[in-house]
């Protein structure tokens, strides 16, 4: 061989050998770079405020002591009930109390949250850790959520949607068609608006009450206004007029939609006022409704998965494995109810550790793992997800199952996210359970409409429509 | 009695220290910080003068706050004092077996009120509580009243709960007032021809007259501070159908952060109860 | 003068009888009502939620265990019963520490007069709502939020006055002689304070003590706001099994009992002072 041809061979060889060994490293997961680089923390602790109950479930039964296990970081979990959680995150910030690393936050709050201070800007540790690309597998819808005025504050963690469940046996049986048809000259099908969702609500309680009611959905105090949003929106009312910024949740299409929901209650089972999402799916569960709109973890529960092992014991048995029917909620467009971000608390003094976390906690196989944990409430949201044989084999139903999940991710509509948020929300929600205590819905809605104006000019209202306008503007904002 | 000075005063110092520094201090920086324009919404606070206070008189859900307290504080305290009475009046005799029970009627006074609330809670509960399945079994047909959020029957169940606490402590008053009341003036009274309700109105009512009125007026100052009962049962709900003035403020200062205008608020409140307070006392000290 | 004529003994006895059997269902159904929800109330921490959540709901339990205090103990919520009792009694210890001299002082040399002690008096009036604000503030600039000296310091403070306005009647209740003539003998005023009158009224301070303590375990608006994680107490940690999930009624129930069985034993203790604790020594 030539003198250049050896030289070339050999820094042919050189180069082969040197990709041979940063391949591994370039090709490594988020989640091992984030395990790697987390080990020289070793020892000590991480506070993550987490929403109280099942939802902690996940960090004190499996990723807490999987995170200890790699890493040696002990995961100390403060649960907090969902009404409390905003609170507490901003008094503790308040406060200058290090009491928080991670931070599981709702990021329809992201908007306040930024402005007061409470979390940490994510862009130099994505840049640091994050491999390209992996945050692409998010969902686009679910992705919307990540940034706020161009920076990432937290990276999404729990797909939250609502689906409703029907049950396949009741609508298929023949008898109930032939009766539904004769009475509404249409077929018997999963609902597709609020009217029809009324109608058949209505059919299954007179058939088969008390022993079954046809229909369900939460309405306690401090969760009402996602079905409020959700509704109001599918009969087109707008929140604010994008010009004055008056709130609009009081016109007559907004006020008619709330009646509507409040003349649904009489064909739900008697106390439903109070139902919280346990009430709900254990009545579902139960075999003692026919449909209800609901987070997905409903959907793996009464298919049987899952719901014997510890953390779930207090459930009732599930009445209706193989009867679980899947649908997009009435009006075509879901609310994308809360759902969760992992964020790193601005006042914490251990940053970088708790990042790491949250990119091992949210990486493609540790959040499979994840989401497929029995217990879980944290639902898929990876597209990555959606497509896992491992979890379409699950049970039979399961590839329906997280079709529709996707469908409703894809259809699916944002919480109202700008700054205030969450005063917003808790007028509307006082509004809403108002109205189901007696309440006219007008009267409910005038007053929370002017809570809502007062509101707006307190922040300012050059800044609402300016806030308002970039969150409008958003794909999954309003119905498409 | 000789003593120095040093020693006299010195004696009171170390406790006037203490409440100086953590009640009067506080109470100071209460009334500065209502004075400022301070939000978590936005940046910066500045001096505003009384602006919190006139944005408060204005505040409609504020007065509708002061409409429901003041609605509560009459109907359980008049409830409480009847009650009261009567227990107090079927008691006041030589009762044997009466010393060992009166102790447990004591105990929802010295309960939690928190802890009694949620207990209430449970009670008040549409499918699985008590009340409900009592009641059914009286009509014959099964009862499903949603207490705590129909608005029709909240504030039964929130005054029903309040008045189960603390009628025990009315109780005691007037029993104590009823026991310190001689029979011979009963007696004359019966010999004069006055029966027992006669007896009972026209000589006992006048004569623990003074009593009921401390006791009522404690109540009232006590009931108005309502928090925990509302906050354990309602929450203030539906919506803010029974929200009281104390849960208003501490909402607006511990969900929604508007420091100066909770401030306003919460020195409103302070304002109402010291009125309130200055007249109690000129009641008591004419004891 | 002429003696009372005495009515005739049967209808003496008639009354008699109407009058007791009147009492004595007033009692029972007073019984009934004021114990009934402490009953069920307990009964929840040892029943199975098979029985709580049944509709109709079981009223005795069937197989009563121990399993939801268990539960208490494992997610650790039984901490906060370890806390109430450090932060309440250590309360309690500070504030008759500085309210019992002060009391004293108030009682024997009318320190400060009559307005004095009535200003003492209207402290204990104060509106919690109107301090509980600025002083969460304040006590995130010293970093005390979430922490036992805070709440303690807290409710101490908040306390004195009712316990300097009680130890004051206790004390004034104790005739001067009995002083008097030790100091005859050269004992110095703090002696005489130490040795003779707060023996003397032990029994008003043990009295004292325990309605303090129960002030401060019972306590939750100052709670809730200046604990968070760390410190939590059994007030707080009860709110927190009513958040958006309503299903853990068993440990509520176990958690109320530990809630209340201490401070009812203690206000049996104290019963014969229980009127006039509740009443700021109004009613004797």
């Amino acid at each position: 061989m030539s003198r250049t041809t050896r030289s070339f061979v050999l820094m042919f060889a050189i180069t082969l050998v040197g990709f041979g060994w940063t391949a591994p490293g370039r090709a490594q997961s988020a989640a091992d770079i984030a395990v790697n680089a987390a080990k020289r923390y070793s020892g000590t602790t991480l506070r993550v405020l987490w929403e109280a109950g099942l939802q902690a479930q996940d960090p004190l039964s499996f990723s807490g002591p999987e995170w200890k296990k790699l890493t040696g970081i002990s995961i100390q979990v403060v649960e907090t009930p969902f009404p409390e959680l905003f609170s507490k995150m901003v008094t503790a910030h308040l406060a200058g109390s290090r009491d928080f690393d991670v931070i599981g936050y709702v990021p329809a709050w992201q908007a306040d949250l930024v402005e007061a201070g409470v979390l940490e800007p994510l862009n130099p540790f994505l840049d640091k850790y994050m491999p390209k690309g992996t945050l692409d597998d998010i969902h686009p819808t679910y992705r919307q959520w990540l940034n706020w005025k161009g920076k990432t504050y937290g990276i999404f963690d729990d797909g939250d949607v609502f689906v409703m469940y029907y049950r396949r046996d009741l609508f298929a049986d023949a008898a109930n068609r032939a009766a539904f048809r004769a009475k509404y000259g249409q077929d018997l099908v999963p609902p597709r608006t609020w009217t029809d969702w009324d109608k058949v609500c209505g059919f299954f309680t007179e058939k088969y009450k008390p022993s079954l009611y046809g229909c369900a959905i939460q309405r306690t105090e401090g969760q009402d206004y996602f079905w409020t949003e959700e509704a109001m929106r599918n009969n087109g009312v707008r929140f604010f007029d994008p010009q004055t910024m008056k709130a609009q949740i009081n016109n007559p299409a907004a006020v008619r939609t709330l009646a509507e929901m409040v003349n649904a209650n009489r064909n739900m089972p008697p106390g439903v006022e109070k139902w919280g999402f346990i009430e709900v799916f254990s009545a579902w569960m139960a075999g003692k409704v026919a449909m209800i709109i609901s987070w997905p973890p409903p959907g793996r529960w009464s298919e049987g998965y899952g719901n014997r092992v510890e953390q779930l014991k207090w459930l009732p048995e599930t009445k209706v494995i193989g009867k679980v029917g899947y649908a997009v909620a009435p009006g075509g467009h879901s609310e994308l109810a809360a759902g969760f971000n992992l964020g790193v608390s601005a006042d914490s003094a251990s940053k970088e550790a708790a990042y790491l976390f949250i990119q091992w906690a949210t990486s493609k196989e540790t959040s499979l793992k994840r989401v497929m944990l029995p217990y879980a409430l944290r639902d898929p949201y990876r597209l990555s997800h959606y497509a896992s044989r491992e979890y379409r084999a699950l049970w039979p139903h399961a590839p329906e199952y997280l079709d529709t999940l996707k469908l409703g991710a894809d259809r699916g509509l944002l919480d109202l996210s700008i700054p205030g948020a969450r005063e917003y929300e808790e007028s509307l929600d006082r509004a809403t359970a108002a109205a189901y205590g007696g309440t006219p819905p007008a009267q409910a809605l005038d007053k929370a409409a002017a809570e809502w104006d007062q509101i707006t000019q307190r922040i300012g209202v050059d800044k609402q429509r300016q806030a308002y306008q970039e969150w409008a503007g958003k794909p999954n904002a309003y119905p498409r | 009695m000789n003593v120095t000075r040093l020693s006299k005063y010195g004696l009171v110092a170390p406790s006037i220290a203490l409440i100086v520094s953590l009640t009067i201090f506080p109470v100071l920086y209460l009334l500065w910080i209502s004075f400022l324009d301070w939000d978590l919404q936005r940046a910066g606070r500045q001096f505003i003068g009384l602006a919190n206070y006139v944005h408060g008189l204005q505040d409609r859900r504020m007065w509708e706050a002061l409409g429901h307290t003041l609605f509560i504080v009459v109907v359980a305290v008049a409830a409480e004092l009847v009650l009261g009475l009567v227990l107090a009046e079927a008691l006041a005799g030589p009762l044997p077996a009466k010393k060992v029970i009166i102790p447990f009627l004591i105990l929802p006074v010295i309960m939690s009120p928190i802890v009694a609330g949620y207990g209430w809670r449970m009670l008040w509960d549409t499918q699985y509580g008590p009340i409900n399945q009592l009641l059914g079994w009286l009509v014959g047909h099964p009862v499903t009243l949603v207490w705590l959020i129909n608005s029709k029957t909240v504030y039964f169940s929130l005054i029903v709960t309040e008045v189960w606490q603390w009628t025990p402590f009315m109780f005691l008053v007037l029993l104590a007032g009823l026991v310190a009341i001689s029979p011979e003036i009963h007696e004359a009274a019966a010999i004069d021809g006055a029966g027992r309700w006669q007896s009972f109105w026209h000589v006992t009512v006048p004569l623990i007259r003074p009593l009921m009125l401390i006791a009522v007026l404690i109540r009232a100052l006590d009931v108005f501070k309502i928090f925990d009962t509302v906050f354990s049962l309602t929450f203030g709900g539906p919506g803010t159908f029974t929200e009281t003035i104390t849960l208003y403020v501490y909402l607006l200062g511990f969900r929604n952060f508007r420091l100066g205008y909770t401030a306003a608020m919460a020195v409103i409140v302070l304002i109402l109860i010291s009125l309130a307070t200055t007249v109690l006392l000129r009641r008591l000290s004419d004891e | 003068m002429t003696t009372l004529p005495t009515a005739p003994p049967w209808t003496k006895r008639a009354a008699f009888v109407r009058r007791y059997a009147l009492a004595y269902l007033v009692l029972a159904v007073a019984f009934v009502f004021f114990l009934f929800p402490i009953a069920w109330i307990f009964g929840m921490a040892v029943k199975q939620p098979a029985e709580y959540f049944s509709s109709p709901p079981v009223w005795i339990p069937r197989a009563p265990d121990l399993g939801h205090f268990r539960q208490l103990v494992l997610n650790r919520s039984i901490n906060s019963l370890a806390n109430s009792l450090v932060i309440a009694g250590s309360a309690t210890v500070l504030a008759l520490l500085v309210g019992c001299p002060a009391a004293y002082s108030m009682a024997r040399f009318n320190t400060g007069g009559r307005n004095f002690a009535f200003w003492v008096l209207s402290q204990r009036m104060l509106p919690p709502i109107a301090i509980v604000f600025p002083v969460f503030l304040l006590f995130r600039i010293v970093g005390w939020v979430d922490t036992y000296q805070g709440l303690t310091l807290l409710y101490a403070a908040f306390n004195t006055p009712y316990v300097i306005w009680m130890m004051r009647g206790y004390f004034r209740d104790i005739p001067v002689e009995v002083e008097e003539s030790a100091l005859v003998d050269g004992a110095s005023t703090l002696r005489v304070f130490w040795s003779i009158s707060l023996p003397l009224a032990a029994a008003g301070l043990i009295a004292t003590a325990v309605f303090t303590f129960i002030f401060s375990w019972n306590e939750f608006l100052f709670a809730v706001v200046l604990t968070r994680a760390r410190v939590v107490t059994v007030p707080v940690a009860m709110s927190g099994y009513f958040g958006s999930q309503s299903s853990f009624w068993g440990e509520a129930g176990a958690l109320s009992v530990i809630a209340s069985a201490p401070v009812f034993v203690l206000s049996l203790l104290v019963q014969r002072y229980l009127t006039r604790g509740l009443t700021l020594g109004a009613v004797k």
